[in-house]
């Protein structure tokens, strides 16, 4: 890995700040956000519905502009879509005339790069989260959960330098997140690239993260950033870990202060 | 089809049994002969009304889906066209045709002109409302593949309207059908629209339920020649699947 200290942060948020106008009224989304995440990191940004966190990751790589501060990645300003990226959104966004295979060469196609060269390496990206013999199926043939696994293919395909991804298991039933959750580290781990993930769940936050970016409720701030030093890999049965359950209770206790909680 | 034979049986014998004039109910027999004995005739007249309907609604196409994408992309265009556009809809286009002949004469030309701009409409909106339906994050993902406006349209907006679009054709093309016998029906010289009028001024009734049967059977070889269409450009489409999940709902 990158000596981080002697490069600076891959991502620099610094200031940023985000208000939206419909009609009369103004939405404060973002309230003043700065933080760095370094190469290799896997940072989540978790907090309540409607805070922001959407907006900031398109902030992050300039598919949404910023009222003030700026976002750097690699030193560089974004002031356009950044495209060194493989986003998740938390909807497959599967087009529904192509196969998992075609969905998930999208992105090689639009990229404008030799689809042939990256026929086996997508096969072998369907292979590796279960969809070996899947890889002509349509979108409606698939369950919820492996049509979020041919995203999460698509956002690979291309090996690219920082991975997005928007609640991309939000949609799902627990095992199935689960499942996604172990798939994902183990993907990760073999690259260790650099990935963002917006959860509103603080145990999937915990069990996937290096740090923990807190966010408070609209709008939304850094309430807290949190390292998570458990060793990797990471398995379930680690969950009911006392070292584990520290950071949920911590981050409970967060969201309680915050008000995003209630006692009944 | 059997239900259409026994409709068929009951009217001819209600026919035969009250001895309905000829010239106000003939006898499906009657007309049956009609189709058989005057069919070389029929058959020309309507490819003077099918080529109308053709070139009628192929422009409709090639004019309705480059305006809606131009709408889509250009608020300006948007706003430009969309009033002269629910014009032309609203007025009634056959109080037109009899102007289209005083302008263009009695040929193709003003039939062409009907049939375009009856079947313009549902393919503009139609394609609109599709071309509208894409997601905004499928749109961001592109965006984040450093994808053109060129891609975006041909790999992901385009498709996404397709079965929209195909709604809108199938409107359109029996709109199409309505445009060219009207416009014949107006003034023309020809076409199955013109078969019906002259035979109506002679009161042979038996002719013009014989050229309706014509453009029935002209109506639904149109309607079946989208569908086909549709099922050659559009793949995969959870319609059936839904259809067969929602048990008939
Ligand atoms: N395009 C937009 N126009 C107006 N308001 C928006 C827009 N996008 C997001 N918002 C508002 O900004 C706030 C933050 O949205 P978002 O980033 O999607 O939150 P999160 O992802 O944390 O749920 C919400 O209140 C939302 O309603
Ligand atoms: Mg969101």
């Amino acid at each position: 890995m990158l000596d981080v200290a002697a490069t600076g942060p891959l991502i620099d948020v610094r200031s940023i700040s985000k208000l939206f106008q419909t009609g009369e009224e103004t939405v404060h989304a973002l309230r003043d956000i700065t933080f760095g995440i370094s190469q290799g990191e896997f940072v989540s940004l978790l907090g309540p519905s409607g805070c922001g966190k959407t907006t900031l990751m398109m902030i992050m790589v300039g598919l949404t502009s910023a009222n003030t501060g700026e976002a750097r990645i690699g030193g560089r300003r974004i002031d356009e879509p950044f495209t060194d990226v493989g986003i998740v959104f938390q909807t497959p966004e599967l087009l529904d005339w192509r196969t998992a295979q075609e969905n998930v060469l999208l992105q090689i196609e639009i990229r404008r790069l030799p689809v042939r060269n990256y026929i086996e390496r997508a096969r072998a990206l369907l292979a590796q989260v279960g969809l070996e013999g899947f890889e002509n199926k349509l979108p409606f043939e698939l369950s919820g959960g492996m049509k979020q696994r041919v995203a999460l293919c698509r956002a690979l395909i291309h090996d690219p330098e920082i991975l997005l991804m928007d609640e991309p298991f939000g949609a799902l039933d627990a095992l199935t997140r689960d499942q996604m959750n172990l798939d994902l580290q183990r993907i990760w781990l073999e690259k260790r690239k650099t990935a963002v993930f917006v959860t509103h769940s603080i145990d999937e936050a915990v069990f996937l993260s290096d740090r923990i970016i807190v966010m408070t409720p609209r709008p939304g701030a850094i309430a807290e950033i949190i390292k998570v030093d458990l060793p990797r890999p990471r398995t379930l049965d680690q969950k009911d870990a006392p070292e584990f359950s520290a950071f949920t209770k911590h981050i409970r206790k967060r969201f309680m202060d915050l008000g995003v909680l209630k006692d009944g | 089809m059997l239900s259409l034979l026994c409709c068929l049986g009951v009217w001819e014998a209600t026919v035969r049994y009250f001895d309905v004039p000829v010239y106000l109910i003939p006898a499906p027999s009657l007309i049956a002969t009609k189709l058989m004995t005057a069919y070389p005739l029929f058959l020309q007249e309507s490819l003077h009304s099918v080529i109308s309907i053709i070139i009628g609604f192929t422009l409709a196409v090639a004019v309705g889906i480059p305006a809606a994408t131009l709408m889509i992309y250009s608020e300006w265009f948007r706003r430009g066209i969309y009033p002269i556009l629910l014009t032309a809809q609203v007025l009634p286009k056959v109080a037109l045709a009899p102007l289209f002949i005083v302008w263009f004469g009695f040929g193709l030309l003003p039939k062409v002109l009907m049939t375009f701009l009856i079947s313009f409409f549902p393919i503009v909106i139609d394609t609109l409302t599709g071309l509208n339906s894409v997601r905004p994050e499928s749109l961001m993902l592109i965006r984040s593949m450093g994808g053109s406006r060129w891609q975006s349209f041909w790999k992901i907006r385009l498709p996404t309207a397709l079965p929209s679009i195909f709604g809108g054709f199938k409107v359109a093309i029996t709109f199409a059908v309505v445009g060219t016998i009207v416009a014949e029906f107006v003034g023309s010289d020809h076409g199955l629209g013109y078969i019906l009028v002259l035979a109506r001024g002679n009161l042979d009734t038996v002719t013009v339920f014989a050229a309706i049967l014509w453009l029935i059977a002209i109506g639904f070889l149109f309607y079946f020649a989208v569908e086909v269409a549709e099922r050659i450009f559009i793949r995969g489409r959870a319609a059936r699947r839904s259809h067969e999940l929602g048990a008939g709902l």
